[in-house]
């Protein structure tokens, strides 16, 4: 008998071994699914969107019956935003237009702004949600790539961080990733002021804006848009509104707290941002939680690596 | 028929999980609940009692493996937590009453196991920070209450459709 328990404990010890050393090489590189992977990763993914359109047609049904319900203040509060609605309209068309002729004045052909939307649905999401994970229904034949930012009618709600020929994942902005980053501005009053999206408070369920130079002046509610200047993500998709200032930890920045503009539950159809003018491919420490920052976590020198 | 319909009933469960996911987080009042189903493993942890302890653990081998691949991307962590627990499950049915009850609770207590486990591993590769006392109130309970409604209401038919399968199993043999 002995030397059977033996026999038992040297698989257990070797099983355990292999195991360990097959979580730490799935850990090294996820960004890149090899091609057993994505076969897998394709076909659940097809059989899963299968499922999904019955499963969101019934969410549309309950999301259709809560609307109906606010129907009477929604239609309040519309009707006196409508007035405005007129001015700002006439308003932008003269901006438009006008802005149209400058560019032809100063042949600036591409802009930072401009992006080609690719509308994708949403077939799954993690389902143990310990990493903001959502799954899309197209994949790299139908253009998307790695790092592409998705949002939706709302704002930006994160980036593509792993593409197969017919899915794609998202990594939501609810990420603790520390080298998940996203270049914004804090549109204010007179000027505009630059900070980073980096990392998210779980306790205010808000993101936090670092890096902002503590000489401008940042108010709440003002409004917080992508810069374009990470590479990566067009400019001018809204991430949220600045709810609270304060002065980082170690008062050589301002950082602020963003309430996201875009809801986080029930996403159903998402836009992917494919951008048209040349995007600079940012590294993204390999969409590993590796510390990228050396330890140099608030200055602001040697930290360009991982933007966005 | 009904030989194929357990496995069909598995797939079925393990392409609703992600759907259900998209519910959660919940806000509720100041809090933010999360809720994760976990409706494959208490359906493999229903057949390795009832059923097969070894069908039950070449199952869990195969949806974990699914699992870790299509949504984890760390492949070896539900593909070994998956057959364990069938493992575990199946090697209680000697000490414990087959009650539906008591499996339905047993189920319930295996899955929480499984949620504390995941939580200090996602802790330990720095996915998560969140403290343990977060964990514990809004995930840990929200979760296991709400995969105990979903047993409640569903863990019968599990059993019926087991049984089904005994008995036509009886019947081929003899």
């Amino acid at each position: 008998m002995p030397h059977f328990t033996n026999k038992k404990l040297i698989l257990l010890l070797v099983g355990t071994i292999f195991l360990v050393a097959l979580i730490s090489f799935s850990l090294r590189d996820r960004q890149n699914a090899s091609v057993p992977e994505q076969f897998i990763k394709d076909t659940v993914g097809f059989a899963q969107s299968i499922v999904a359109k019955p499963a969101n047609y019934i969410t549309g049904i309950f999301n259709d019956i809560n609307s109906l319900l606010n129907t009477y203040e929604e239609n309040k509060r519309l009707k006196m935003r409508l007035e405005d609605f007129a001015v700002l309209q006439a308003e932008v068309n003269t901006l438009q237009s006008e802005n149209k002729s400058l560019k032809e004045l100063v042949e600036k052909e591409d802009s930072l702004k401009d992006f080609d939307p690719l509308k994708a649905t949403v077939i799954a999401r993690n389902p143990d949600q310990w990493e903001e994970k959502i799954i899309l229904n197209k994949g790299s034949s139908h253009g998307v790539q790695l790092n592409m930012a998705v949002m939706t009618a709302n704002g930006l709600i994160g980036k593509i961080s792993l593409v197969t020929p017919f899915t794609s994942e998202v990594e939501l902005l609810y990420s603790n990733n520390p080298n998940y980053r996203v270049s914004a501005i804090v549109q204010g009053e007179k000027s505009d002021v630059f900070g980073l999206i980096e990392g998210y408070d779980t306790e205010r369920n808000e993101l936090i804006l670092k890096r902002i130079d503590s000489s401008f002046k940042v108010n709440k509610g003002e409004q917080v848009v992508t810069s374009g200047l990470g590479g990566i993500y067009p400019k001018g998709i809204l991430i949220g509104e600045v709810t609270e200032v304060t002065t980082d930890d170690y008062g050589l920045t301002k950082m602020a707290y963003v309430k996201p503009a875009a809801s986080f539950s029930m996403l159903e159809d998402v836009i992917i941002a494919l951008r048209t003018s040349i995007s600079v491919d940012g590294s993204d420490g390999s969409g590993t939680n590796a510390d990228l920052t050396n330890g140099t976590e608030n200055e602001t020198t040697d930290t360009n690596e991982g933007e966005e | 028929m009904i030989r194929f319909l357990i496995p069909f009933v598995a797939v079925v469960l393990f392409l609703l999980e992600p759907e259900f996911a998209l519910f959660s987080p919940i806000s509720w009042g100041e809090q933010t609940l999360v809720l994760v189903p976990r409706f494959v493993i208490l359906y493999l942890i229903f057949i390795s009692i009832y059923y097969s302890r070894k069908r039950a653990c070449l199952y869990g081998l195969i949806f974990g493996l699914l699992y870790d691949v299509f949504y984890i991307d760390i492949i070896g962590l539900y593909s070994f937590l998956y057959p364990l627990l069938c493992f575990v499950a199946g090697s209680t049915v000697k000490f414990i009453h087959q009650h539906l009850s008591v499996t339905t609770i047993l189920s319930v207590v295996l899955v929480a196991i499984m949620e504390v486990f995941l939580y200090y591993f996602f802790h330990f590769i720095q996915f998560t920070t969140i403290p343990v006392s977060d964990f514990l109130s809004n995930r840990l309970l929200p979760t296991i209450i709400a995969n105990l409604l979903f047993l409640i209401m569903l863990g019968w038919a599990f059993k019926y459709l087991i049984n089904a399968r005994l008995l036509q199993r009886a019947r081929d043999n003899s």
